[in-house]
């Protein structure tokens, strides 16, 4: 954690570690006077209470990294309306690939779910969309060179 | 003891089920989910240390993400495309399969449903605290909660590229241009991008 990175999230991402960052600071505080939590005896146990159970270290260097991004967090927000027709973090990006259509939200990483079509800025289509506007076309080269077309974008506000 | 003894004989069907995605494209004598998990977790450890991740934690997950296939189907991005005309499959699996969004998310729930189901009925005998451990490192993998669910997701993925390419360049029966794609689309974590540049130099480059 040594070089300062900024962590973007959307509003319901920040609202998400915030309740975990609340959840991490309760149970040390447990640990420390040596009760054992109601909530690990629960079955809808939280996978990171379980992780750290174990490992008072542990749990304080998820307490502190979770600071680290509140310090360096920057909640995603959609541009000004000149600049809705470039391609931004929190865009959603009609693109076609291989004469196939698809859809991508940019997101950071702490959010992204491919799966889901929620693509990190830091990946490699993530990076190569960002600045873009529709009709461009942009070469993503990996061993193979795939053009992903802009076909739309949005920002949902 | 009895019951752990159980799961393990259940968890050893893992050793005999081959990858559906190398099956599905008529690879010889394929990988099984053991084979991939074993260096799947193999993979997570030694390229783990470079991020200061758990690394306990990262080993663990690797070994038990799949193992909800003991019970559940491997599945595949193609499955819901696939045309009833086994001739048609080649050419489908030359591109890397794009969806709506509905549909992503229909299947996404889907699987994760179905695969939760398995994986309940794989460890209900554990002790309690190893069946909550196993099931919570699940939902970490799955949902990619903590650094290391996401980094472990993305293993599995980086995994996956490894072998193709290795059978690709033994027997070149399929197209390799497909999991290139995906994995630029999947994998941001920068150890792991590193690592691909090795892949890529390695494979492609003379």
């Amino acid at each position: 954690m040594s070089e300062i990175k900024k962590f973007y999230l959307t509003s319901e991402g920040f609202e998400k570690i915030k309740k975990e960052y609340k959840n991490l600071k309760d149970l040390r505080l447990l640990k420390i006077r040596g009760e054992v939590p109601k909530i690990w005896q629960s079955e809808d146990l939280n996978p990171e209470y379980l992780s750290f159970r174990e490992d008072l270290s542990f749990l304080e260097s998820r307490i502190a990294e979770l600071e680290y991004i509140f310090k360096n967090v920057e909640l995603i927000k959609p541009p000004s309306k000149e600049k809705q027709n470039i391609v931004n973090l929190g865009a959603t990006v009609g693109v076609e690939v291989e004469g196939q259509r698809d859809e991508f939200k940019i997101i950071g990483p702490l959010e992204a779910n491919p799966s889901l079509g929620k693509i990190s800025n830091e990946s490699p289509v993530g990076r190569a969309l960002l600045g873009h506007r529709v009709g461009d076309e942009v070469i993503v080269s990996s061993p193979v060179k795939t053009i992903y077309k802009i076909k739309k974008i949005r920002y949902l506000s | 003891m009895k019951n752990i003894l159980d799961f393990l004989i259940k968890v050893g069907k893992l050793k005999e089920k081959k990858r559906r995605g190398w099956v599905l494209r008529n690879v010889k004598n394929p990988e099984t989910i053991a084979d991939h998990t074993f260096r799947m977790a193999m993979m997570s450890w030694l390229l783990g240390e470079q991020r200061k991740l758990n690394i306990n934690k990262i080993i663990k997950m690797s070994l038990i993400h799949d193992l909800c296939e003991v019970y559940s189907e491997d599945i595949t991005p193609y499955d819901k495309l696939l045309p009833k005309d086994k001739r048609q499959w080649k050419e489908m699996f030359n591109k890397w399969p794009r969806l709506p969004k509905k549909e992503k998310e229909k299947i996404f729930l889907e699987k994760y449903k179905k695969e939760n189901e398995a994986l309940e009925k794989l460890i209900l005998k554990l002790p309690p605290p190893l069946k909550k451990e196993i099931r919570n490192l699940w939902i970490d993998y799955e949902e990619g909660l903590t650094r290391e669910g996401r980094f472990v997701r993305q293993v599995d993925r980086v995994e996956n590229l490894l072998q193709a390419l290795q059978y690709w360049k033994k027997g070149k029966q399929f197209a390799i241009e497909s999991w290139w794609i995906q994995i630029e689309e999947l994998v941001d974590d920068p150890i792991l991008l590193e690592f691909i540049k090795v892949l890529d130099k390695k494979f492609h480059q003379k």
